[in-house]
């Protein structure tokens, strides 16, 4: 298996690439649920080394944040998928969705559906992409600090890697009331995708 | 605050004087080692209860990051007869879970006591578990631990 350490400037791109058409389709979904026009930004794509993580992901912010895991059907796991709202949008999605917003139990399983959704559609387009069947994990769901919620997950990689892949792109509602973050961190498993992805294509 | 130095996930930092600060902790835990006599401290981002045979030495671990942070401060003339503990973090941060391998709070803050037992460090107080991510400050010139919750408050320990 290659490691995270060796994936270059191409193999990046290549993720990038895997991550907007994935996001895409995930905006898509979002768009005709909510009815309003989502916007997805430029993406990112970077090997972060765990230490730094701090200055990626803006730690100290309170997010709603989602977590769902992939599975490969055939080999376990394939890294995660992380969904975070800041404290306004996730009020506001959920006032778009149920019309009120005041039941907390209802507005987190809400933004839980929402996860399920965009991470659905991201498995649609690795299969498509990739041929890997993905199955995305029911939901794991908390507010906090944005690094303290998924401080657990990169927990799990860091036992591997000192290093984590970030592909990070910001779905934006055109009325500019909704922001959401989704972040793919692929663990080695995904990151062989990719190096399989460039070997057919060369 | 002045003379602030911030430790990364997975890192430590000793200082004498400075204040030590380490941010989100979520499932992880932040230990801080102290001598009072030479006012000498340390402060450890621990994302890991153990490391595995043969990892490369890392204070990602509960048990490499005691090791290395207690060796660095022997360099600035620690003796580690008196050096105490204080720990915090270790929070379970989902609502609704469906991956159990995220548990990993408990287990890391039981993982540290071990390795303070180990070392005959004595733990004087902590402040562990809970819902709520933490930011953490040391003081390295008097030892006090000031935590701050992610949902408002904050604690000395």
């Amino acid at each position: 298996m290659r490691s995270i350490e060796e994936l270059g400037e191409v193999e990046l791109d290549a993720l990038k690439e895997l991550g907007n058409i994935g996001v895409g389709k995930a905006a898509t979904s979002l768009s005709q649920m909510l009815g309003r026009t989502i916007e997805m930004s430029v993406p990112n794509a970077m090997v972060v080394r765990i230490q730094e993580l701090h200055k990626v992901i803006d730690a100290e912010k309170m997010v709603a944040g989602v977590v769902t895991g992939l599975d490969d059907i055939e080999n376990g796991q394939a890294g995660f998928l992380y969904i975070t709202f800041p404290e306004e949008s996730s009020q506001k999605l959920v006032e778009i969705l149920l019309g009120d917003s005041s039941d907390e139990e209802m507005a987190d399983s809400t933004l839980m559906e929402i996860g399920n959704i965009l991470s659905s559609a991201f498995c649609d387009a690795t299969a498509e992409m990739l041929g890997v069947t993905l199955i995305p994990t029911p939901p794991s769901f908390g507010r906090d600090f944005a690094i303290a919620v998924i401080d657990a997950i990169v927990s799990q990689l860091a036992d591997k890697s000192d290093y984590v892949v970030v592909f990070e792109t910001k779905l934006e509602e055109s009325e500019d009331e909704i922001e959401i973050l989704v972040m793919l961190v692929p663990n080695e498993r995904f990151v062989n995708y990719i190096f399989q992805l460039l070997g057919m294509v060369e | 605050m002045s003379n602030e130095i911030l430790v990364g996930v997975g890192e430590f930092r000793v200082a004498k004087g400075a204040v030590l600060k380490t941010i989100g902790l979520g499932s992880c835990i932040g230990i801080a080692l102290y001598d009072p006599v030479i006012k000498v401290g340390g402060l450890a981002h621990v994302m890991l209860p153990q490391s595995n045979n043969g990892t490369k030495r890392s204070a990602k671990y509960a048990d490499h990051a005691v090791e290395m942070m207690m060796e660095a401060m022997e360099r600035l003339g620690s003796d580690r007869k008196r050096v105490i503990a204080k720990m915090a973090g270790g929070a379970q941060i989902f609502k609704h879970m469906t991956m159990d391998m995220l548990k990993i709070g408990d287990r890391n803050a039981e993982a540290v006591k071990l390795v303070l037992k180990d070392y005959g460090i004595r733990l004087v107080s902590e402040d562990i578990g809970g819902n709520q991510g933490r930011t953490v400050y040391f003081f390295t010139n008097d030892g006090r631990m000031l935590v701050k919750y992610s949902k408002g408050g904050e604690l000395w320990i």
